[in-house]
């Protein structure tokens, strides 16, 4: 049994694939979805999406906050943007995180604390998909 | 001998269409302010062509963004699909249900913002002095109302223009570079999403050129913020559009002319199973699937803007192009009479010369 995966942006298709498993970022928490899961739709949170691939290798992406769909082995996940873990370059992401930090202690009023702190958790979480390793198994 | 009311003439298209209305003046070359020596006359045929080679460039190049444009409509088809089903079909289930959201909560409108879309770049006509135009009056309107309101300028043109003017509150001026991306909307939207939430806004309205056909497009306001929560697009008098319908540009060949045919696709929807479970609340599901609407809604409202400036950028070419012939035309004419004239002239000389050494 086998998943079929899109990942679905206003620029792009990100992804149209099938896959084995993946672990999607929910408003409620990480969770998994194999073969033959139960129909829901969820909001997915900014958060990294692991992909098993067929050949069990693992891939990561980033999701900037959507919406997922899982009805009869089909995933349709929504969002504005997303990026490969493959696409992402490891310095660039540490020194966006390290100006996203500077300027959340820079940030002055409601809404611009809020940017800021938006910006931060996306700088994070995008330097967290990067080093992400992979379960062995 | 004065050459400079003439040379004003390639650029201006009100020019054109004046000419164009009185046909008859035009076309025989009776252009008795032509007063210029042959060399002089010769320099400005010279540089009209060139003009002429300039603006028929200019009109290619608008052309080909048209494309290029349309080709990012397309591309953003499968999503904005995708959406407009889930969002029906969420409509459906959650329709009996009592939703409150900050998107959706109508509040006392003391203030708004009003988002103006224009271009980045000039020579396209009244294209820019349209939407702006359109902004005084809604700001004049509001003004009336005894509203406050703000500004958010998108694109160069926009942005000039608001910063010659402090007096009109000014929140940011935006840029959006080529073809507007998820990137330029999402900045918007979330200058609109934080400035709604915050409260220091209760309306957002967002201002832009409808793309209606090559030759015309309509400056028109909508409300964004609050969004009514069945999803549907409102402007400014309540009148609601269909979501479902979406539009694409197309760019066609008709009769050797480029046109841009305008397509209506209506979404199939299909019946919503009932088995599907909500993993979260359905407010906050709704909480996630708004923003991308609102995203999605400012980006095809860039995307029009867009085609509504090349197409007028190209239309305004055209025109400039159509000018510069005709002028050219005309002044080889008044260039080969005065030509003709100065040999039969020097051909009269010399007979008469002749003659009177006879």
């Amino acid at each position: 049994m086998k998943l079929n995966l899109y990942v679905l942006t206003p620029k792009r298709i990100i992804w149209d694939c099938e896959v084995k498993e993946i672990i999607l970022s929910t408003n409620s928490g990480q969770i998994g979805v194999l073969p033959n899961h139960a129909p829901i739709n969820t909001a997915v949170d900014m958060g990294p999406l692991r992909i098993r691939l067929l050949n069990d290798q693992w891939l990561t992406a980033v999701l900037w906050s959507g919406f997922a769909r899982i009805v009869n082995n089909e995933i349709i996940i929504l969002g504005n943007d997303a990026e490969l873990g493959s696409d992402i370059d490891p310095e660039e992401a540490q020194q966006a995180l390290e100006i996203a930090e500077a300027n959340v202690s820079r940030a002055e009023g409601t809404k611009e604390l809020v940017e800021a702190k938006v910006a931060l958790r996306r700088a994070r979480i995008r330097v967290e998909a990067v080093n992400w390793i992979p379960p062995s198994n | 001998m004065s050459c400079s009311h003439l040379s004003t003439a390639w650029s201006s298209s009100a020019l054109a269409t004046r000419r164009r209305s009185a046909p008859s003046s035009g076309s025989s070359g009776r252009l008795q302010v032509v007063r210029c020596s042959l060399r002089e006359l010769r320099s400005r045929i010279d540089s009209v062509r060139n003009t002429q080679k300039i603006t028929e460039a200019m009109k290619l190049v608008a052309a080909a963004k048209v494309r290029r444009a349309q080709e990012a409509v397309v591309s953003s088809r499968p999503f904005s699909e995708a959406l407009v089903e889930v969002l029906y079909n969420m409509n459906q289930e959650i329709q009996t249900e009592d939703i409150d959201l900050p998107l959706t909560r109508i509040r006392p409108v003391k203030k708004v913002a009003l988002v103006v879309l224009t271009g980045e770049r000039g020579l396209c006509g009244s294209f820019n002095n349209n939407v702006l135009k359109k902004a005084e009056t809604r700001i004049e309107e509001l003004k009336q109302l005894g509203l406050g309101y703000t500004v958010v300028s998108v694109g160069k043109k926009g942005n000039a223009y608001f910063i010659r003017r402090p007096f009109i509150p000014t929140e940011r001026t935006l840029e959006v570079n080529g073809i507007p991306t998820v990137k330029d909307s999402q900045s918007i939207c979330d200058l609109v999403y934080s400035l709604f939430v915050s409260e220091a806004v209760d309306k957002v309205e967002l201002l832009y050129s409808k793309f209606v056909s090559l030759v015309r497009s309509d400056p028109i306001i909508q409300t964004l913020l609050p969004m009514s929560p069945k999803g549907e697009i409102c402007d400014i008098n309540g009148v609601c559009v269909d979501a479902t319908e979406d539009e694409l540009f197309r760019l066609t060949t008709k009769e050797g002319k480029l046109t841009v045919e305008r397509e209506k696709v209506k979404i199939e929807t299909q019946p919503f199973s009932p088995v599907v479970q909500f993993e979260q609340d359905p407010v906050q599901i709704l909480d996630a699937l708004l923003p991308l609407y609102l995203n999605s809604q400012i980006l095809r409202a860039l995307q029009e803007s867009l085609a509504s400036e090349l197409a007028a950028r190209m239309s305004a070419m055209s025109s400039a192009t159509d000018n510069a012939i005709e002028l050219r035309k005309n002044l080889s004419m008044v260039y080969n009479r005065q030509r003709q004239a100065k040999i039969t002239g020097e051909i009269l000389e010399i007979v008469a010369g002749a003659d009177a050494l006879a």
